[in-house]
């Protein structure tokens, strides 16, 4: 309160309330009788020095350093004003590291440390089995759930979910739309702590969790959901809605910005699960939940996971087959939050981050140097300020007041340079991390604010105080000449600038790393064509087609359409494209049995696809052995299934791919055995960077709704792969459109092209490749900046001795190689210390690397040499200067 | 040298003792900063001469601390001065200086005393 009535009030008041003062004090003089004049000289010489008493009265205030400072930062505009290149030199600078920084921050805290719309989320963990074959199931039987309720002490509650099979289509207002469906536990929003923002939610069933009987068809809408397809209706409680054909209850809202799973990739909407017979059991029909649990107040992660590792080993003992009690002999706790991020995702963005870290600390180094450079520039008037009376700290404060002017100004453009930079991997940040909308938020934005103050300390702390303590005379003295303090500083600038060459060597050394990874990923053999395929996801609403044969009424038709679309050379379906990510089915024999052999076969799995004989035509990919199916396998003839060398090599001893044809491996339906008709060669089916898997094909026409397969892989979602030479453009509006005439619901299909996703799947490299290019050039290109600026004013300080040097008879040839000698020397030091770092921090990256070892050495020669040609050649300029200068001009006396 | 018998009438006076002497002649009616040197003088029989210097400074210290309010007004002559009032804080304030300082003349008349006794 003080300091608005200081600031508004007093301030000024002082100067009238002496004026009054002496006014009054000389009319009382000149009422005794002296002169006007003579009163004022008596009175002015009574009362002191004028100027320093009202300072001292302003000082009785103690806010006067508010003032001070807003002089500085007046002062400092205009200096940097003078001397704009400076300025906007050193701005820039500091934006480059700020903004990537910035960039990078906003990425982690969306990713990692992102807020969940929960109560105290910090307790929630997520409980997994493991065992054997070192997988972590994170579906457990409810037997088990119920198990851990009873002994597990270190949880308050445990809740569980499993999203609901099939794709679920909800009947609002605009038609069927595809909605993410998870059956949930009634004690979940409990867990989670959130109450629904209208209605009760559902009704609990006190201790098991499950629907109360009566209850099963009872829906809790999201709010995307609530006011996108029943436009928020306010009555919507209580109301029936369709999903799948089937009639549901709506008892409750949940609030705005409430998911569950926390990022989600469409609305959401849950209803109770039900209890069913399989769950009363433990066997593979048994369904499978996720878990998530509410920990007890105080108790850590680490202490809940020891014991249900000591839980689990009893739990797992109430399993009637050994072999499943393998898998499940121990038990695992997570964080939820953690549980959304893979751990090298994880330890990739983390690396990413310290990348920026380094760009940042580079940023800072330069801005160092420029500042000491202009230090010793205005080392005159900083002499006068000193010799006027100003204190050392009274110097020290202005200079920073002038380096955080700059800071300001670089994170303002540094801001800007972020957005920009998300704009740009926005793509990849959505498909990869999916996250999307990334955009810098008031947590970005307070880190950048105090990362500028930061900065600002850094680069301009030690330029300041090396000016404020510069001695006063000998700067006021004409000609200053150098004397033996400005020599250990250029020895400290040539440091800075080696620390920069280190650093910048580091970055590139990474960004080479990634760029040949990326490279050797683009030539891996995929085993099949790219190139002009357009492929669309489709999500079935299997449920429109209950009794009947979806083979026959949907997709035959369909793909007969597709295939008379002009231009289109041919079309097939599948269940998933390879490299696909959109719907997955894993193969595994169903055989009972403990011996070794039945173990080493209920161990193996393998990629399951349901593909049209089409398939081969669009993708062209060879066999091996035998052939691939073709229009004579119908539902009649004898059952067939493909599978590829990698399946050859795991499953049969002999690894002979010949050996393998007209062995029957599964049944398609009850009394149809499938026999193996041809072995493909190996393709990239999951990942361009992970070898080929075993896999198994099915013929798409030959399995009828009899097939134990027919639901799983006619029922939830297909693709369209469609060769064509016409751009994506024009053929995807013809195939919407006809998608949409078979099924309103298949309207929606995403659409893509094969070479997309091809570049999707290694889409973490990808951008950690770009990333680190725009990291690694930034780092080049101030380096050379550093390098060049250095050198340069060295140049102009050293202009006399060079001109007696040529004058005494040195060469021009010989003054260049002097100025080159020293960028030489700092090059190579600097490279050495980076090549140093770099080998010991490539591994780090060795996680994303492909076809090319962390410690690669063709890429680090060549980085080097790249770094310094182009230092020397940065240097090069300064270096002809120097060659060029004029004795004459030189010697002449300033 | 007609500067020297102007300082003659100069005394030194610590800083807590200034703020003191302020506040009293502030009890005895607001004023301004020229009529508190004025009273100053004329209460004291003419011996203290209140250095300017420090009595400004002095009264915006004892106004920062709230024990003294300020505002402007007219003075008889009609010229427009800032009137300075004592609060009831600064009456408490007066009231301990006035304590302390009893105790500091007790003690040096004390010390005075005895010096002369024993000579």
């Amino acid at each position: 309160m003080r300091v608005w009535r200081w600031w508004f009030g007093r301030r000024g008041d002082v100067d009238e309330e002496i004026q009054t003062h002496l006014r009054m004090a000389v009319a009382e003089r000149v009422a005794r009788g002296e002169s006007p004049e003579e009163a004022r000289r008596a009175v002015l010489r009574e009362f002191g020095n004028v100027a320093l008493v009202r300072e001292v009265t302003r000082a009785a205030w103690g806010w006067e350093w508010m003032e001070r400072v807003g002089q500085d930062a007046r002062y400092a505009v205009r200096q940097l004003r003078r001397s704009p290149g400076f300025a906007v030199t050193v701005i820039v600078t500091l934006a480059l590291g700020l903004g990537a920084t910035a960039a990078m921050f906003t990425v982690v805290n969306r990713v990692l440390f992102r807020t969940m719309p929960y109560k105290d989320a910090g307790r929630l963990v997520v409980i997994q089995e493991s065992g054997r074959r070192g997988v972590f199931y994170s579906g457990v039987p409810y037997l088990d759930i119920e198990a851990w309720r009873g002994r597990a002490k270190s949880f308050e509650e445990i809740a569980f979910s499993v999203l609901a099979g099939g794709r679920t289509f909800l009947e609002g207002g605009a038609g069927a739309e595809q909605v993410e469906h998870r059956m949930v536990s009634t004690n979940l929003f409990h867990v989670l702590g959130v109450e629904p923002a209208m209605g009760r939610g559902f009704a609990d069933d006190k201790n098991a969790g499950f629907a109360e009987t009566g209850d099963e068809n009872t829906v809790v809408l999201s709010d995307a959901v609530w006011r996108e397809s029943f436009g928020g209706d306010r009555k919507i409680l209580g109301k029936v809605v369709k999903m799948n054909g089937q009639s549901y209850t709506v008892v409750g809202v949940m609030p705005r910005g409430f998911g569950f799973p926390a990022e989600a990739k469409s609305p959401q909407i849950w209803t109770a699960v039900a209890l069913r017979d399989s769950d009363k059991t433990r066997t593979n029909q048994s369904t499978t939940y996720e878990t998530i649990a509410r920990m007890k107040h105080g108790v850590s992660v680490a202490d809940a996971e020891a014991e249900m590792k000591v839980v689990q080993v009893e739990v797992a003992k109430q399993y009637p087959d050994m072999y499943a009690r393998d898998l499940v002999s121990s038990a695992k706790v997570k964080r939820y939050r953690d549980s959304l991020v893979g751990t090298d995702v994880r330890r990739a963005l983390l690396a990413l981050f310290a990348a920026s870290g380094v760009l940042w600390l580079i940023a800072c180094v330069n801005a160092t140097g420029l500042l000491l450079a202009r230090g010793t520039a205005r080392r005159r008037e900083i002499a006068v300020r000193g010799a006027l009376g100003a204190s050392r700290w009274r110097i020290v404060r202005q200079l920073l007041v002038e380096g955080l002017m700059l800071s300001v100004g670089g994170s303002v453009l540094g801001l800007a340079l972020a957005v920009v930079l998300l704009k740009v991997f926005a793509h990849g940040l959505t498909t990869q991390l999916h996250v999307d909308g990334v955009m810098p938020d008031e947590r970005a934005i307070g880190v950048l604010l105090g990362l500028t103050i930061f900065s600002a300390v850094v680069s301009s702390m030690w330029p300041a105080v090396v000016s404020a303590r510069a001695s006063i005379e000998p700067a006021l003295r004409q000609g200053g000449a150098q004397s033996g303090a400005a020599r250990g500083q250029h020895r400290v600038r040539g440091l800075l600038v080696v620390t920069q060459i280190a650093l910048s060597l580091l970055l590139m050394v990474s960004c080479g790393l990634l760029l040949r990874t990326i490279y050797a990923l683009q030539h891996v053999p995929l085993g099949f064509l790219t190139d002009h395929i357009i492929v669309g996801n489709m999500t079935i609403p299997a449920y429109k087609y209950a009794g009947q044969d979806m083979a026959t009424e949907l997709y035959r038709p369909l793909l007969e359409r597709a295939k008379t679309l002009p231009g289109v050379e041919s079309a097939a379906l599948m269940t998933e494209v390879p490299l696909g990510t959109t719907f997955r089915m894993v193969f595994s024999f169903g055989v009972e049995g403990n011996s070794a052999d039945t173990v080493k076969r209920r161990d193996f799995r393998a990629q399951f696809r349901a593909v049209s004989p089409e398939m081969q035509k669009v993708f062209g990919f060879r066999m091996l052995k035998g052939r691939f199916f073709n229009e004579s396998d119908t539902p009649g003839s004898q059952a067939v299934v493909v599978v590829n060398r990698a399946f050859v090599k795991e499953f049969s001893e002999s690894n002979d791919p010949g050996k393998m044809l007209g062995q029957r491996l599964l049944s398609l339906e009850k009394g149809k055995p499938a026999i193996v008709v041809g072995v493909l060669d190996d393709e990239r089916q999951v990942s361009v960077a992970e070898k080929s898997q075993p896999e198994i094909e099915v013929c798409l026409p030959q399995l009828t709704p009899q097939s134990g397969f027919y639901k799983a892989s006619e029922g939830m979602a297909m693709d369209l792969a469609v060769r064509t030479e016409r751009s994506p453009a024009s053929v995807v509006p013809e195939l919407r459109d006809l998608m949409r005439k078979a099924s309103p619901e298949l309207g929606s299909t995403k659409f893509t092209t094969m070479n997309q996703i091809v570049e999707d799947s290694y889409g973490n490299q990808q951008i950690a490749a770009r990333l680190l290019m725009v990291f690694g050039g930034s780092a080049l290109l101030l380096c050379l900046a550093g390098l060049y600026g250095l050198l340069a004013y060295l140049v102009t300080q050293r202009t006399r001795e060079l001109g007696v040097r040529i004058a005494l008879g040195a060469q021009r040839g010989h003054v260049m190689w002097l100025v080159m000698r020293q960028a030489g020397w700092m090059l190579l030091c600097g490279s050495a210390v980076g090549l140093g770092l770099a080998y010991f921090t490539s591994r780090l990256v060795g996680s994303f690397l492909y076809g090319v070892k962390p410690h690669d050495a063709w890429t680090m020669v060549a980085v080097s040499v790249l770094l310094v040609g182009s230092g020397l050649g940065a240097a090069f300029v300064p270096a002809r200067r120097a060659a060029k200068v004029d004795p004459m001009e030189a010697l002449r006396a300033e | 040298m007609a500067r020297k018998s102007e300082y003659r009438n100069r005394v030194e006076l610590v800083q807590g003792t200034l703020d003191m002497l302020v506040l009293q002649t502030l009890q005895w009616g607001p004023q301004h900063g020229y009529g508190i040197v004025q009273a100053l003088h004329t209460h004291s029989g003419e011996v203290l001469q209140v250095e300017t210097g420090s009595l400004y400074p002095a009264l915006h210290r004892l106004e920062r601390q709230g024990w003294v309010r300020s505002e402007w007004k007219m003075t008889e002559s009609n010229q427009r001065a800032r009137f300075y009032r004592i609060t009831a804080a600064g009456k408490k304030q007066l009231a301990s200086d006035h304590d302390r300082w009893r105790l500091m003349v007790g003690a040096i008349a004390a010390v005075m005393q005895k010096t002369g006794s024993t000579e």
